[in-house]
This record gives structure tokens, C-alpha cells and sequence, in this order.
């Protein structure tokens, strides 16, 4: 093989892992809000694409509505779903120890298992292509439609977000609500609104990631644990940085394509998250994480 | 209250230790005299549930036919299942519990994991014969593992059908490329080292091989891989269905001319069916008959007139299939056991298991089948044309 194949070659799978990337960091946005906003770490995230991605799958195969009010409607159930959790399971154990708050997620996230399993059954469904195909070929470089328009959605999603939390009202509220939550209820900001709002935004983007990763597979109880992969990326991005998940989703997603192309599939999941392991021994805190500094 | 002086408690105890020495030889009369159990543990629920409720439904719905046809050798059959969920140690657990209560000679079980885990025990006991829907390659050993068979070819054995289509397939003297593409688990690793070496024997070249987790979302990387290889066929194993699909979406987008290829647990029509666009022109090996084969065989009637009767019966998967041929295996262990007026243990099924040479099945299979490996070394390919699967070889039979 010639040294100029092997730089395509590289190049090739470079651009798709970065590219591949963009659907971790829309995952890794779904822990980051809700940690950002609560100081939670949401266990349950999984199970809310899967419950995202079976209530797409209800309105649109089963019930035969068109893509874009099958997707208002789930992102309406989703965003509802989100102030229930905040409302009746994560209001009542405010002041707890933050154990207490991770075991509940973590015990959601077997609750929402469960009755997807009861109400949808094991099986494998499908759902329909939603994002265009055609691939695009840059000499001998192929990069895959799904991925690259993937990608595209997750970049205007973050930016939806980014622009949302930097200049409306309740994103600035939702900022200060999370930054200190005593000072912001003093000013006048309804904390308990904020957080109620920032679930339901973590359920919405859970429900996007839910609906493109099962399109691009398929569609079990089991798609929810995906997003436990994807932890490792938002502690590497540091868990309250949204260009944080952004930049981190990125790296493991050309990690990840560089180990298969160059050592195997075997070590997909060992490679990247060695890398991971060794950046945060220098930086505990993550790439673009709060550094807590703590006086005794 | 009576005081019970030495004397009589010593005569009782006398009596009961008597009566437990006649109760094990009668227990054991009756076993051999009485209905016949045949024990289960299928994967009702769970991850393996797609399979699971036509297996359970094929075995049960084939001692309810045969017992209405007189049962075996005069005697009564009677099917005691519980759903295992496809977790081993509840499978385990039901094997253990229907074994201590009924003392069943016969069990269909629902795992590799499970079928490992009994292995010394069902030696040790040397009375049940087990079977399951597990086709992992090292159960196939009667001298490893005596008392267990399985209803169709070993993982390894549909990888040589496979390679053996891919063989015959090839126009010129060059043989056509393959690719291996499994998943990293036992089940996706079984069949590889073997397939390559059948592969090497048939002059196929095995171009790439790749492997990714069960399910993996993303398989771009992988797919890039495979166009640069360049493979004829693509052979994928160790998966149900994801991520076959994407991986055959892909590769149609960048213009691959490839062929996949699927072994026992894709190929039945309801995965099929899933696959979409994406599962034409689809190739796999499927040891049955399809319920919906257009040739008419004696078996594959009585399954649709025998399933039919119950509504929403799974009678038309291969899952409900390989569940009725186990009943079908039984019978023939049974009966030539019994037949031979010997009594139901372990090594005399074990014989007459082995025995079984020359077997029209009716239709299940094409050909007649034998059964001295503990597997039945048969396969045909199938291919997934418009909204059906039609038959694309002859039966091939391998080893």
C-alpha cells in the first residue's frame, strides 16, 4: 500500500469518526443540562431516548401520522415526561445526599425499562430512514449521508441550545438558577421552574438522540444503554460544559474510528477510553470543566 | 399426648426407614411405567422472547398432537415448562426444580450459557437427555457433552454451508471473496476459526474480518473497511438483527455490490421481515423448512393444521419449527429406547439418539437426516426475494 493511500485512508476515517462524533456530543448535551442545571447526574437519560424513540415509533409507524407531528408529539410526551421526573421524583429528595438522587435516577431508569418492555415487548422494531442517504464523495473519501446530516442536526440542536441558554430570559435564568440557586430565588427567579425546565429540555434532546440512533439501528428496550457509554464522554468534556460534551464527543468519536480502522473492532471501547483515563489523571475536572476548589 | 416408649419408636422408625427403601425402587417403577415428562425452561420473556414463545409453543403444541395420537409406546406425555427469561441462573434454578419434582428424561432448555452450566450435572446424573436452542460448536461432543444433542447444524456447521454456496456459486476458476463480520461474543466467535480454515480448504480468500459489539449504532467506521476490502460476500454471525441492517444500508449508499449473508437466528421471516429495503437480495442458511415453502411436505401440513387451531400461535417461525422437530427427536429417542424395552436412563437415550441414521423428518429437512454427532450437519440458503424467502441451493449437508 502506497504512503499516499494510507493518508486517504486516514483522512477517510478521520472525518467520519469526527463526523460520528456529533451524535455523542447530542447525547453527552442530555447528561451535561441536566448536571448543569440540578447537579445531578442523570442515570435515566438512556431510558428517555428509548422512551423518546418508541413514542416517535407509536406516532408514526403505528399510528400513521406524518414525521413532523410524530416528532411535536413526542417531544411534547418527552418534555412532559421530564417535569414528572423533576416534579415527583427529584423535588421530593431536594436537600438529600446526592447518592440518594443517582440511585433514584438509576432506579427511573429501570422503572422506564420495565414498562417499555410491558407496553412495546422485547422485540426489535424499526423505524423509518428519516435522515437522507446519499453519501458524499470528496475524491475517494465517502462520508455517509445519515452520519454527515446526523452531525448536521446535532451542530444546530447545540446551537439552538448554546443561543437559548446565552440570550433569552428563562435561558439566562436557568443559568443563574444553576450557578447559585439561593442568590438567583433572592433575585426573584423561579429556581423550581428552571429545574423543571431543564429536565424537560434533557428529555427533548435525550428523545432526538433516541430517534436518530434507532433509526440508524433499530429499536428495543436495550437502545437505552447507549447512553451509559457516552458518560465517559461527558466526564472528559467536563460534566457542566456544554462545549465540553461538544469537543469531547468529537475526540471519541475519532478515537473510536482510528481504533477500527487501525487495531480492530475488539478495542473500539478500550482504546478511546484509555485515552480518556489518561487525560483526566492530568485533568481531573475534565477538558473544560468547573475546577471545585475546596477550603477547609 | 401419648408417650411413645424405646420400643415403638424404634418400631416405627424401623417401618418409615422400610417404607423409604421400597418408596425409591417404586418411585423409580413408576417413572419408568407412568406419563412421561419432558421438562422445559424457554425464553418466554426477555431478550431472547422473539424466539422463545414459538419454541415453547412448538414442543407444547407437539406433546398436546401426541397425546391425542395415543402418546409413546402406550404411554402419556406431559410437558412441564416455566419461563426462564434467558437469564442462566433462572434457567438453571428450573432445571434443577422440574428434575427433583418429575424426574423428566427429557429437557429443552434455552441457552448456551444454560447448556455449559448443565453439562456436569447431566453427566453427573445420567438420567435426562437435554437439548436446547443453543448451536454453539463445543456442545456438539458426545464424548464431552454425552447427554446433550442439538436440532441443527453447529454454528460452525452453518458457516460451512455457507462457504460451501459461496464455493459452488463461483463462475470461473477464482472463488469469490468473503469478508467475516461478528460480533465480540462467545456466540459471534464460535464459527470463525473454523470458518477460515474451511475457507482456506475451499481456495476462498477471507479478505477482511471485523468485529464490533452486538447492536453497535455506529458502524461507518467498519463499513469504510469493507468497501476497501472489496469482498463478494459479506458473512455476518453473532447477531439477531442490528447491526445488519445499517451495515447492508451502508453499504448499497457507497455503492457496494457485496451480498450478506446470515446464519439460524437472523434468518427467521420476522427478523427478516425488520430488515426492510435493506434485506433484499439477502442471503442465509436455514437448517428447516419455511413454513411457507411451496413444496408440500407431510410435516410442515400437520405443524400449519396442528398450529392453526390456536389463534395467535407462532406456528409459521422457524422458532416454533425447531420446538415441534424437538418433540419429533424425542419421540424417535423414546420410542427406540422403549421399543427396546430398556429403561428411560441417560446412557440407553444417549444410544438411541445416536442411533438415528437415515431419518425422514417429513419435510422439516429435505434430506434424511442422522443424528451420531449430537447436531444434524444440514443446511440450505435461502434467499430474501421481494416479501418472501425463497430456497437458493440445494440441502447441503457438510462434516
Amino acid at each position: 500500500m502506497s504512503g499516499a493511500i494510507d493518508w486517504l485512508l486516514l483522512a477517510e476515517f478521520s472525518l467520519v469518526g469526527l463526523l460520528s462524533g456529533g451524535v455523542l456530543a447530542l447525547i453527552a448535551l442530555g447528561f451535561v443540562l441536566v448536571y448543569k442545571g440540578t447537579r445531578v447526574i442523570n442515570f435515566a437519560l438512556g431510558e428517555f431516548m428509548m422512551v423518546g424513540a418508541y413514542l416517535f415509533w407509536t406516532a408514526n409507524v403505528f399510528l400513521a401520522l406524518p414525521w413532523w407531528a410524530a416528532l411535536a408529539l413526542t417531544l411534547a410526551g418527552v418534555a412532559a415526561l421530564g417535569a414528572l421526573v423533576e416534579r415527583f421524583v427529584l423535588r421530593p429528595l431536594a436537600g438529600q445526599p446526592v447518592i440518594s438522587i443517582v440511585m433514584a435516577t438509576i432506579g427511573l431508569g429501570a422503572v422506564l425499562h420495565g414498562l417499555a418492555e410491558a407496553v412495546w415487548g422485547g422485540a426489535n422494531l424499526s423505524l423509518p430512514e428519516l435522515l437522507p442517504r446519499k453519501p458524499l464523495l470528496l475524491g475517494e473519501i465517502l462520508l455517509p449521508g445519515q452520519v454527515l446530516w446526523s452531525f448536521a442536526l446535532a451542530v444546530a440542536l447545540i446551537a439552538a441550545f448554546t443561543a437559548y441558554f446565552r440570550w433569552s430570559k428563562d435561558g439566562v435564568s436557568m443559568r443563574a438558577a444553576a450557578s447559585d440557586p439561593v442568590t438567583a430565588y433572592a433575585m426573584g427567579i423561579d429556581v423550581r421552574r428552571t429545574q423543571r425546565l431543564t429536565w424537560m429540555f434533557a428529555g427533548v434532546t435525550g428523545a432526538v438522540a433516541g430517534i436518530i440512533v434507532a433509526s440508524m439501528t433499530s429499536l428495543s428496550p436495550s437502545l437505552g444503554t447507549v447512553a451509559l457509554g457516552v458518560l465517559a464522554v461527558v466526564i472528559l468534556g467536563g460534566l457542566d460544559s456544554i462545549a465540553g460534551a461538544i469537543v469531547a464527543g468529537l475526540i471519541v468519536g475519532l478515537l473510536e474510528s482510528l481504533t477500527v480502522a487501525f487495531v480492530g473492532g475488539q478495542a473500539r471501547d478500550l482504546v478511546p477510553y484509555l485515552v480518556v483515563l489518561v487525560i483526566l489523571m492530568v485533568r481531573p475536572y475534565g477538558l473544560f470543566g468547573t475546577r471545585d476548589i475546596e477550603r477547609l | 399426648m401419648t408417650p411413645i416408649d424405646r420400643r415403638r419408636f424404634l418400631g416405627s422408625g424401623a417401618a418409615a426407614a422400610g417404607l423409604a427403601s421400597l418408596g425409591l425402587p417404586l418411585r423409580s417403577a413408576l417413572a419408568q411405567s407412568g406419563e412421561i415428562v419432558i421438562g422445559a425452561a424457554p425464553p418466554i420473556t426477555g431478550v431472547f422472547a422473539f424466539a422463545g414463545a414459538g419454541l415453547h409453543a412448538g414442543l407444547g403444541d407437539w406433546v398436546e398432537w401426541k397425546n391425542g395420537q395415543g402418546g409413546i409406546a402406550g404411554r402419556k406425555l406431559r410437558y412441564v415448562a416455566e419461563d426462564s427469561s434467558y437469564k442462566v441462573d433462572q434457567s438453571v434454578a428450573i432445571f434443577k426444580k422440574i428434575v427433583a419434582q418429575y424426574k423428566p428424561p427429557l429437557f429443552y432448555g434455552d441457552s448456551t450459557g444454560w447448556a455449559k452450566a448443565i453439562a456436569p450435572e447431566l453427566s453427573q446424573l445420567g438420567s435426562v437427555l437435554a437439548t436446547g436452542p443453543s448451536f454453539a460448536s463445543d456442545l456438539a461432543d458426545p464424548a464431552k457433552a454425552p447427554y446433550y444433542f442439538m436440532p441443527g447444524p453447529t454454528y460452525s456447521g452453518q458457516i460451512e454451508v455457507l462457504l460451501e454456496y459461496v464455493s459452488r456459486s463461483a463462475a470461473g476458476a477464482a472463488k469469490p471473496a468473503v469478508a467475516f463480520v461478528y460480533s465480540d461474543t462467545e456466540f459471534g466467535r464460535d464459527p470463525i476459526a473454523s470458518g477460515k480454515a474451511k475457507a482456506a480448504k475451499l481456495g476462498i480468500p477471507v479478505v477482511l474480518e471485523v468485529v464490533t459489539k452486538p447492536g453497535a449504532v455506529d458502524v461507518s467506521a467498519e463499513v469504510i473497511k469493507l468497501r476497501r476490502a472489496k469482498p463478494d460476500f459479506v458473512i455476518f454471525h453473532g447477531y439477531v438483527l442490528a447491526p445488519i441492517p445499517e451495515f447492508m444500508r451502508q453499504m448499497r449508499d457507497a455503492g457496494m455490490n457485496a451480498r450478506g449473508m446470515g446464519t439460524i437466528y437472523t434468518m427467521d421471516k420476522t427478523t427478516i421481515d425488520q430488515m426492510g429495503a435493506a434485506g433484499a437480495g439477502f442471503l442465509g442458511v436455514m437448517p428447516y423448512r419455511y413454513s411457507f415453502d411451496t413444496e408440500k411436505t407431510p410435516t410442515m401440513a400437520l405443524i400449519r393444521e396442528v398450529g392453526s387451531r390456536k389463534p395467535n400461535n407462532p406456528w409459521q417461525t422457524t422458532f416454533y419449527t425447531q420446538g415441534w422437530l424437538v418433540g419429533m427427536i424425542f419421540e424417535q429417542v423414546l420410542g427406540r429406547t422403549l421399543g427396546a424395552k430398556k429403561e428411560l436412563t441417560g446412557p440407553n437415550m444417549k444410544a438411541a439418539l445416536e442411533s438415528i441414521g437415515k431419518w425422514d423428518t417429513g419435510g422439516i429437512f429435505g434430506v434424511p437426516i442422522a443424528l451420531k454427532t449430537h447436531s444434524i450437519p444440514v443446511g440450505r440458503v435461502y434467499l430474501v426475494k421481494g416479501s418472501t424467502i425463497v430456497p437458493n441451493s440445494d440441502w447441503i449437508t457438510i462434516g
